[in-house]
Order: C-alpha cells, then structure tokens, then sequence
C-alpha cells in the first residue's frame, strides 16, 4: 500500500495572502461559522513565491486540494498577480498531462470580510475532495 | 537527555475559554512536546499576559530555548505583543512563529477534529521556526514631514500637535474653508461651548504657526511611495492651469470626515412637506435667530409643536430599511444625534417655553460624560418623549387644521401601544452621520474601508488610528460616528503617532525582503527578470573568492517588497524571503500531511 492510500483524510493546503485572505480567514473565525477542519491555512505575502515544482511535490506528498486565496486585483504587489496567473496557466497544463483532476488546484480572490466566499470555496474544495480522495501521484514523475 | 539540535519553545493560550473550551490545551501540549525540534512546550490561562511573556523570557534567558512558537489568537493581534517579549529578553525578534488556533481553529471547529488540528498547526509552524534566523531590521530615511488630509476639527488638532513637536505639518482641505462640520454645529452638547469659538482658537492657532503650510481648495490627487517618503500630487481648484503640485512628505494622517444624511424623498414627508427639516437645518436656525419672543419661529411662523424624530439614516435593519441606490444601508447607530437633539429641545424649551416638543424615539442613546444629564434636563424641561420600533415608525402627513400643517402618528411604546397622534407645525429628523466618499485614495494607498464604509484602523485597542500600511494613520470622524470631543482625542493619538515614527529622521521596517546565498548563485539573472519592483534586485559584477570576476543577484533592502517573485524562478534556489522563506513553507507542508501529532 502506498502511503498516501493510507491515509483516510483529505487534507486541502490554503495559500492565504496576509493582507487579504488570511485576515478574511480570521473574520470567518470571528464571526464563528464553522466550516470542514481538514483546511490548513498558510499565511503567505504573495503566491508568486511557490514555483510550478511546490504544487506537484504538495500533491506527491498526500495533499488532496490546494486554495490559492490571493487579493485578486486589490494585489499589494503590484505586477506579481500577473506572473502567478501565467506560472498557474502552466500548472494547470502540466495538471492535465498528469492526469491529475484540475478541480484539486484552485485560484480565487478573498477579501478581509469576504466571509461567504471564503466558506463557499472551502465547502466546494472540501466536497471536490472528498469526491476525488487522495491523489495518487507518481512520485517519480 | 540526550541535547536537541534545535530548541523550539511553543506556548499555547487558553485565551480564558476562548480555545480551552474546544480544544484540549493540555492534549496539544503533551503532544508537541514529542514534536522533535521541540524542548519546551507550556500553557496559559493568557500567554498575552505579564505572566505569560515572562515564561518566554525566563526559558530565553536560560537557554532552554532559542526559537519560539505561541499558538494563540490571529497574528495580527499578538505577534508584535511576543516578538516585544523575545526583545526584552536580550534576544533577536525575528525568532518568531505564530500559530492561529484561536480564529482559525478554535471559534470554527470543535471537539477532536479541532484538537488535532491545534496539534497540526503548531507542528507546522514548529517547522517553519527551526528555519528562522535573527534578522536586522532595514534603515530607511525618512523626511521629517507630515500631511494630514483634512481641514476639519480632527485635521486642524492633529497638524497642531504635530507641528508642536517640531515637525512641519501640510494641512489640506478640499472646500475653502477650515472647519469641517463645526462650521455648521451651534452650541455644542454637553456644556455648551459655542463651536464658532472654539473653531476661532483653533483656525487662529493653525494658521498663526510657522510649521504649518494650509492649501484650502485642494485637493489630493495621487499618492505614492513608502513610510518616511510619500509623495503627493496636490490639484488647486483656483489653479486655472491645473498644474499638479508635488509634496514630499514623511507620514500621512487621513482626517477626511463625514456628511450629514440626506433623507430620501418621502422619508418623514422629507422633501415632500417644506415643515420637515433636518437636525442640521434647525441647528442653522437656532444659530441665526434673534427673536426676542417666547417661541420658536421659522421662516416667520410661530412654532407651537414640534416633533423630533431620531434614529433617521441611522441604525437602518435590512429588509425594513430601503437601501440607497448604490445598495448601502447605514447599520450602524451615529451615537451623536441623541445628545445633539436633546441640546436643541433644552436650548428651545429654555429660551421659547411657549414651543412644545415631542420627541419620537427608538433608544435614548446619550454615551459619555455629562450627556446623561441633558436627556434629564428635557424631561424637566417638559418635552414630551415617545418611543417607536423600527418596523413602525412614526407616520408624517398632511393636517386638514389650518393651525397645524402637519400631524405625526406614533404608536406609542411608553404607553402600552396606545396610537396617538400629534399635531405639528415643524417636523426635525435627526440625521445620522456617513463617511465622505474617499475610496479612490483609500484604493491608491491600499486603506481598508469597513463594511459601513467608515475608514478601518487596525484594531481599536492594540493599534487605534493607524492603518495597516506603515506611515499612514487616520483620526475622527473619517473612522466612525464621534463629536468633536472624541474627534480631537483621535486627532491627538494620531499625532503623537506620527510624530514618533518621524521623529529620529529614519524608520526601521521590517527584514521580511529577499537575501541571496552568494555561494548559489550562479548569475543567471532570471530573479532580476521577474522582479516586479524596479531598482529592487540587480546584476552586479563581483569578484569570486578565485580572484575571478562573476555576476551574481543583490538586493536594495528598501526597495524590496518581499513579495518572493524572485524565489520562484531560480534554478539553484540561491535567492529566497527573509522569514517567509520557501524552504520554510516546504517544512511546514511536511509536518502538515505527517499525521505524527494527530492521534
């Protein structure tokens, strides 16, 4: 048995930007609406920094889903929302040629008090995930 | 035992309940204690605490430790509160991870799942900490300078304050005049001051200081830059020619204020009836009348009952409601309307006793010191209060008795329900306050506007009046309902504020920018290409240690915006965030998926 069929859990990876996404996580939390425990929130400054290579090695290693919660146009870095829509055009494609379900990689903006949309992209991965089970990637590829 | 390689101290909050009464607090401990990297682990009733600081402290001091984790509320709370406490330890700031598991685990999830993913977290960010290194913050100079935007009460006492710290203060103001909303406010609740006076002082103290430059008529077209060296363009309104002019300036104080709500057509027979007025029209009225007789009059008539309505544009509920056309709808209560109503009917009863008042209710609502007493001033004083429910409010409608042009219907809460109605010849609604409409500067300087569309500090008890991005603050009435009194308090912590970030000439911000590993690098120059700021990473040529000269990447630290385009695309991984490292955010994967803590 691999290790990743061990695993029963779907684990979804959380990509939140700290001035957007990660405080509109945290104004979820202070509201106290309750959504799926198997999200694990990393605070990042912008998703331009994890390369092509960090998606795949996420998948290889069990991760089931990844959110990438960006600030969208309101990106305090301006230029980087760019390069991260073209380097996730070439996951995507790569995605594809590795058979892996593209709905197990998605991109979206979330603001400070964008609480409904926060808990309808964790609902919506959550449910994607559970329907897919873990990814059975070939860790050589 | 045998001796770790790293020593990682995680504490974990109970935040009083807040995280105890869904995750195990002591579960999570024994669990992380196991965690490898890990020496200490310990709990507290509040690790926000003078006691809960100390434990970090002492197992710093003692060498127990030498990077730490505390798992407690959201980073944006607390974070500053434990790198202070690792600082006042002798040791570096920088050594830091936080674990949210209070808004992000706590208040979301519950029982075991919320436990283990308690656990989870703290094993990643643990993972992220052994990574951490001492770093040293950047220096940036910075101009000496400041500017606050708008020329209200809030703007003219905050340029005040600042300029009385020695450093030298732009004022601008959009209309002619200084002043904002006091220009137009008369006697002012709770004591009485005549607000023209104390406008007089101020405007004659603002304008008589040689630190201080005023552009009334003015208004601010773009900003851009960074803490300690913004830079403004100004657009004069009497300018014909339109020519933009240019201000360097140090910090920035937003202080642009708020309106009065317009009632809509209809609203209260508003617009509908010429007797249906605002607070701020009677207020207008109050101040410009002479008469000598003992009672009100307006516009030449004789005022023998008015009715005062409150809460109008003010404490909206959706669905009761009708929202603007742009969609909004004001939830939230304007805490100033009540003190100032009750004002005028005392200033009406006490001068025009033959002026009857009736004043129709949702809640009295008179905060703060001495303003209690004005709503029993009016009952002494005979105004007749009666009290409605949102869902049915008080009816205005045309009076067929040729003394009374109008006649109000309320059913009466204060007496069991009972519909009564009152005959009227001035209706006055006590209209609310909203926010000016700044969202193309607040959009240009990247400002948080809250859902009630007032400007959003950080947080109102850790950081008031200052924004999240460094060297812009905000004060009065830009941030919430308040009376001049709150505005100036604002004003005052927002100037001290300023004043402090400018005061040594330079600004230390934070080492969260990207470092080159010299030995990686091999030159290849694909950061430089997908840099997003200009001037922030270049191709330099340097000598090697054979003596032989190679091109390798550096970094300008203040120009660097941390944002990791760079760390993406070298092939060596020889370019990476201080802090946020991508090796960090691999590690912290790891500890995610190994199910090691989760039982």
């Amino acid at each position: 048995m691999s290790p990743q069929a061990e695993k029963e859990d779907n684990k979804i990876l959380i990509l939140a930007t700290e001035t957007c996404a990660y405080p509109g996580a945290d104004s979820v939390g202070q509201a106290h609406s309750p959504y799926p425990a198997n999200t694990y929130i990393l605070r990042v400054r912008a998703p331009v920094l994890f390369p092509e290579s960090f998606y795949f090695d996420c998948f290889k290693k069990g991760i089931s889903g990844i959110i990438i919660m960006s600030c969208g146009e309101e990106c305090p870095y301006d230029g980087a929302y760019k390069a991260l829509a073209k380097r996730l055009d070439a996951v995507y494609k790569k995605m594809k040629e590795m058979a892996i379900d593209l709905r197990r990689l998605r991109l979206t903006a979330i603001c400070t008090v964008c609480n409904r949309a926060f808990l309808k992209e964790v609902n919506d991965m959550d449910k994607s995930v559970r329907e897919l089970g873990p990814p059975l990637v070939n860790p050589s590829l | 035992m045998e001796e770790k390689k790293n020593k990682v101290g995680v504490y974990i909050c109970y935040c009083g309940g807040n995280i105890s009464d869904h995750v195990d607090v002591e579960e999570v401990r024994n669990r992380a204690l196991k965690l490898p990297d890990v020496t200490v682990a310990r709990t507290n009733m509040f690790m926000c605490s003078d006691p809960g600081q100390e434990m970090i402290i002492e197992d710093l001091k003692s060498g127990k430790i030498d990077r730490v984790v505390v798992a407690s509320c959201a980073p944006s709370l607390h974070e500053t509160t434990f790198r202070g406490a690792i600082e006042r330890a002798g040791s570096n700031p920088f050594i830091y991870e936080h674990a949210n598991i209070r808004e992000q685990v706590s208040w979301v999830h519950h029982g075991d799942p919320a436990t283990d993913k308690a656990a989870i977290l703290i094993a990643s960010a643990t993972a992220k900490a052994k990574h951490l290194k001492p770093l040293a913050p950047i220096h940036v100079d910075a101009k000496r300078h400041a500017t606050v935007i708008g020329g209200g009460i809030a703007g003219i006492k905050t340029a005040l304050d600042i300029a009385g710290q020695g450093i030298d203060v732009t004022l601008i103001e959009r209309s002619p005049l200084l002043g904002g909303q006091l220009n137009s406010l008369g006697q002012l609740a709770p004591y009485g001051d005549h607000a023209s006076d104390i406008l007089k002082e101020l405007i004659d103290q603002v304008t008589g200081h040689t630190a201080i430059t005023i552009h009334t008529n003015t208004k601010v077209e773009a900003v851009s830059g960074y803490v300690g060296n913004f830079s403004l363009n100004l657009l004069k309104k009497s300018d014909p020619e339109n020519i933009p002019l240019t201000l360097d300036t140090g910090a920035i104080v937003m202080a642009t204020g708020s309106v009065s709500y317009t009632p809509f057509k209809g609203e209260y027979g508003f617009g509908q009836y010429e007797s249906v007025i605002t607070l701020p029209e009677l207020i207008r009225l109050l101040k410009a009348n002479t008469s000598s007789r003992s009672m009100l009059e307006v516009n030449g008539k004789p005022i023998k009952n008015m009715v005062m309505i409150h809460c109008v544009g003010s404490r909206q509920i959706p669905g009761i409601h009708p929202p603007k056309e742009n969609g909004t709808l004001n939830e939230y209560c304007s805490r100033t309307c009540c003190s100032a109503m009750l004002n005028a009917a005392n200033q009406i009863r006490e001068t025009f006793p033959e002026t009857s008042i009736y004043e129709m209710y949702r809640d009295i609502r008179t905060y703060g010191r001495g303003q209690e007493e004005l709503y029993m001033q009016a009952s002494a004083n005979k105004v007749v209060f009666m009290r409605y429910e949102a869902d049915e409010p008080p009816e205005v409608s045309k009076n067929d008795d040729p003394d009374y042009p109008l006649q109000v219907r309320i059913k009466d809460g204060l007496t069991f329900n009972e519909s009564l109605t009152v005959p009227a010849d001035l209706v006055v609604l006590a209209t609310g306050i909203e926010p000016n409409d700044v969202t193309n500067l607040a959009s240009q300087m990247k400002l948080p506007i809250g859902t009630d569309r007032f400007l959003l500090e950080v947080h109102p008890k850790l950081r008031p009046v200052e924004f999240p991005i460094t060297g812009i603050f905000l004060a009065g009435t830009c941030q919430a309902p308040m009376d001049s009194g709150e505005a100036c308090n604002a004003a005052g912590a927002a100037a001290v504020k300023a004043s402090a970030l400018l005061s040594k000439g330079y600004i230390e911000l934070d080492p969260f920018v990207a470092e080159v590993d010299t030995d990686k690098c091999q030159g290849h120059g694909a950061c430089v290409e997908a840099c997003i700021k200009e001037g922030a990473l270049t191709l330099m040529e340097v000598i090697n240690p054979d003596g032989n000269p190679v091109k390798q990447a550096q970094v300008t630290p203040a120009m660097c915006l941390g944002c990791g385009a760079c760390a993406a695309v070298c092939p060596e991984g020889a370019i990476d965030i201080n802090g946020w490292a991508l090796k960090q955010y691999e590690d912290m994967v790891d500890a995610i998926v190994s199910d090691s803590v989760a039982v």
